[in-house]
């Protein structure tokens, strides 16, 4: 790389404030990311490592990529550029959003309006929860990604506390995946 | 403990036991509806951060930080759920330069989605059963969503139909 360390920060900023705004959600913006960065400021390789570790770990996908894109490119600076430019736009917009609703939550339209959408969310939940699982079991571990859901929805169904379960699941997952 | 303690664990919580923004919905709808938000909240939080761009985990921590404690809430939401990543990616970047790959955290991960999964659908239960409309309405709006996402409608626009059609044929 022959830009100067500030260029690739600055590009980095304004790279992730792009790819925030224009994409609906975390792994929507793998696509658009990838013409962004592969070529400009990281070599392919980097970015589909960058993406491979961040589907292992936990937490939020736009986060996890802007760390590593960040990184590989202009190291724990360009990685705080890049958290930053990826955390700003969906923020700045929902704590507007937030703030203008605050007035119409005892609005009967805003309340109808909620419901209305409780079932799209609820459909939306569902159909969320199928490509996860779908995603985990096309690995060839169809039957013990059964088990731990039925486990889990027994656990649950018991009121025990989702957390706890979760990192039950986990675990296991630890256990039975070798 | 204080509101904030409360908000900044139970984000640090939910963002290390979920894989994506999407999928931490579930575990999150457990943890701060009746505490933070009401059912009404998070289903806007859902809805909208869903409907804007950007990543949904920011947004929901924003919206539910914001309605818990105002925007000191909202940052407190915020920090809680942007450190455990990055302090996970800091560890797995350094090292990774020894060990390719962690073979723990990826199966840690691997039996998560499960249950995240299950955790995800006993939440959408719930999300629909206090939505109100549970009526014949509630089920249609609901089965037409989720036709018109397994036909790969964009799920904001689905969102927001639904919305309006809640203020149009509702009541």
């Amino acid at each position: 790389m022959k830009q100067s360390k500030l260029t690739i920060w600055s590009r980095l900023l304004w790279m992730f404030l792009k790819v925030n705004l224009l994409s609906p959600s975390g792994p929507a913006s793998i696509g658009l990311l990838y013409e962004e960065a592969v070529g400009k400021i990281m070599t392919e390789a980097q970015f589909v490592e960058a993406v491979g570790v961040s589907n292992v770990l936990p937490g939020s996908e736009a986060l996890k990529l802007a760390m590593f894109v960040g990184f590989a490119a202009g190291g724990v600076p360009g990685m705080t550029a890049a958290i930053l430019g990826a955390a700003l736009p969906p923020t700045v917009m929902m704590f507007l959003l937030a703030l203008v609703l605050q007035y119409f939550q005892k609005e009967e339209w805003l309340q109808k309006f909620v419901s209305g959408m409780s079932p799209a969310v609820a459909a939306l939940m569902v159909m969320v929860a199928w490509d996860l699982f779908r995603a985990g079991s096309a690995k060839k571990i169809n039957r013990r990604a059964a088990l731990i859901a039925a486990l889990s929805a027994l656990a649950l169904f018991f009121n025990l506390p989702s957390p706890l379960v979760l990192l039950g699941a986990g675990i296991l997952g630890v256990i039975l995946f070798r | 403990m204080s509101l904030f303690l409360q908000l900044f664990w139970v984000f640090v919580k939910v963002n290390l036991l979920s894989t994506s923004g999407p999928a931490s919905v579930g575990l999150l709808y457990q943890e701060a509806v009746g505490k933070f938000v009401s059912d009404a909240q998070f289903v806007q939080a859902v809805g909208f951060s869903s409907v804007l761009p950007g990543s949904d985990a920011l947004q929901l921590a924003m919206y539910i930080g914001y309605a818990a404690g105002g925007v000191a809430g909202g940052l407190v939401a915020l920090a809680g759920s942007i450190l455990p990543p990055t302090v996970i990616m800091m560890g797995v970047v350094f090292l990774l330069q020894r060990v390719r790959r962690e073979a723990w955290v990826s199966s840690f991960v691997e039996g998560l989605a499960p249950a995240i999964s299950v955790v995800i659908l006993f939440s959408a239960w719930k999300i629909f059963e206090r939505g109100g409309e549970t009526g014949w309405l509630g089920w249609a709006l609901g089965a037409l969503s989720l036709a018109a996402m397994i036909f790969k409608a964009p799920a904001r626009v689905i969102i927001l139909v639904a919305g309006v059609a809640g203020i149009l044929i509702l009541r």
